[in-house]
């Protein structure tokens, strides 16, 4: 890997990243920090890359390596937990059955990927699908549920919705720039997450002897 | 270009912007003005527009404290100035003060602009020389607020009406 991916690149892609996924459009901007759980969440997609081979951290940190070398691959390492922290905050809905569903949704979606351990390519399509999902789910799906509906039915269907669920479904209304916002901080975090150090692949046991048959 | 430079640029602009965005989750800016005028503030090149401050000290003492707000506003757009602050909240006591009673909505505002103001200043010390005024420090200004927002039994005092503004 480059000086410059490594010094360069990756940290400004993680921390826009980070920047971006945080913001919550409304009448004022606010910046919100990830929730603790989105922190776990964070770890375990770390864990997830490094499993893989998506990420391979003796590239960033070594003993081999200088001191200013392993300072730009602490600061890949920091800004990209950062930015994974983020987007699964970003993509988790504020409040009601949606935030604990699509909680345990990305939970349980995270532990199968660690469990069936897959390669690199696949790691990389599965978090595509899984940060792209749930992007719909939140910013279409729940985002039509929840938002200010234009004729007189749709209100009132809107109404008999919430009086059904027991306002546990709808939403607090996004902003019309929420949704863009979030496609283009999963859209850099996946460029960033596929720009990452991989492992190198396992070259089949060369230099082992093997066993002769008895 | 040498690697070491190149590691050592990524190095200091990556902290940099990391900074920037730890700085911006912990002061929560809610305009661009408030953005440019806190990096201003930060390596100290921030100024008060001095014509838009008199107008708003002109509009305050002439009982036009919309007005003054407005010119204030201008005067410290990034909100960093604790005088101009100071100047903000008196304006929202003057207008929410009432003889019967005060307006809660104008002295919660007026409460949280003193309070910009405590912050701002050194040591959260702040006092002004203004003749105009009666209340010359930060704190007495913040606690007449604070007493304003109160519901006790003196707001059912009737010597009450007798009080002035300060």
């Amino acid at each position: 890997m480059s000086a410059a991916r490594e010094a360069v690149l990756l940290p400004l892609i993680f921390l826009t990243v980070t920047l971006l996924a945080g913001v919550q459009l409304g009448p004022g901007v606010a910046f919100v920090p990830p929730s603790l759980f989105a922190l776990v969440l964070g770890t375990m997609l770390l864990a997830a890359l490094v499993r893989a081979g998506a990420l391979a951290p003796d590239r960033l940190l070594h003993g081999s390596r200088s001191m200013l070398a392993n300072a730009n691959g602490m600061v890949v390492l920091v800004s990209l937990f950062g930015a994974a922290s983020q987007v699964l905050a970003m993509l988790t809905p504020r409040s009601g059955l949606p935030l604990f569903f699509i909680d345990v949704f990305l939970f349980v979606l995270l532990v199968n990927t660690l469990v069936a351990q897959p390669d690199r390519v696949r790691l990389l399509r599965s978090l595509a699908v899984i940060l792209g999902s749930a992007l719909v789910l939140k910013f279409v799906v729940l985002a039509a549920l929840s938002g200010p509906s234009g004729s007189r039915t749709a209100r009132v269907l809107a109404a008999l919705f919430d009086a059904a669920t027991f306002g546990t479904i709808t939403q607090e209304p996004q902003a019309p720039g929420a949704g863009y916002l979030a496609f283009f901080a999963i859209g850099l975090f996946l460029i960033g997450v596929g720009a990452l150090p991989a492992a190198r692949p396992y070259t089949g046991g060369a230099g082992l002897q093997t066993i002769p048959p008895r | 270009m040498k690697e070491s430079v190149i590691r050592g640029s990524g190095l200091a602009a990556s902290l940099a912007y990391a900074a920037v965005v730890a700085w911006l989750y912990a002061t929560q800016p809610q305009t661009v003005a408030q953005v440019t005028g806190g990096f201003a503030s930060i390596v100290g090149t921030y100024k008060v527009d001095p014509q838009a401050f008199a107008d708003g000290l002109r509009f305050f003492r002439g009982n036009q404290f919309v007005e003054a707000r407005a010119a204030l506003l201008r005067a410290d757009p990034a909100e960093r100035d604790p005088q101009v602050q100071f100047y903000v909240a008196y304006a929202y006591y003057r207008e929410g003060w009432g003889r019967l009673y005060s307006d809660d909505v104008l002295f919660g505002k007026g409460l949280a602009a003193v309070d910009q103001a405590i912050a701002l200043a050194p040591g959260g010390r702040l006092a002004v020389d203004d003749p105009d005024l009666q209340m010359h420090s930060a704190d007495e200004l913040r606690a007449e607020l604070q007493r304003g927002l109160v519901r006790d039994a003196s707001d059912f005092n009737p010597l009450r009406v007798l009080g002035t503004r300060k």
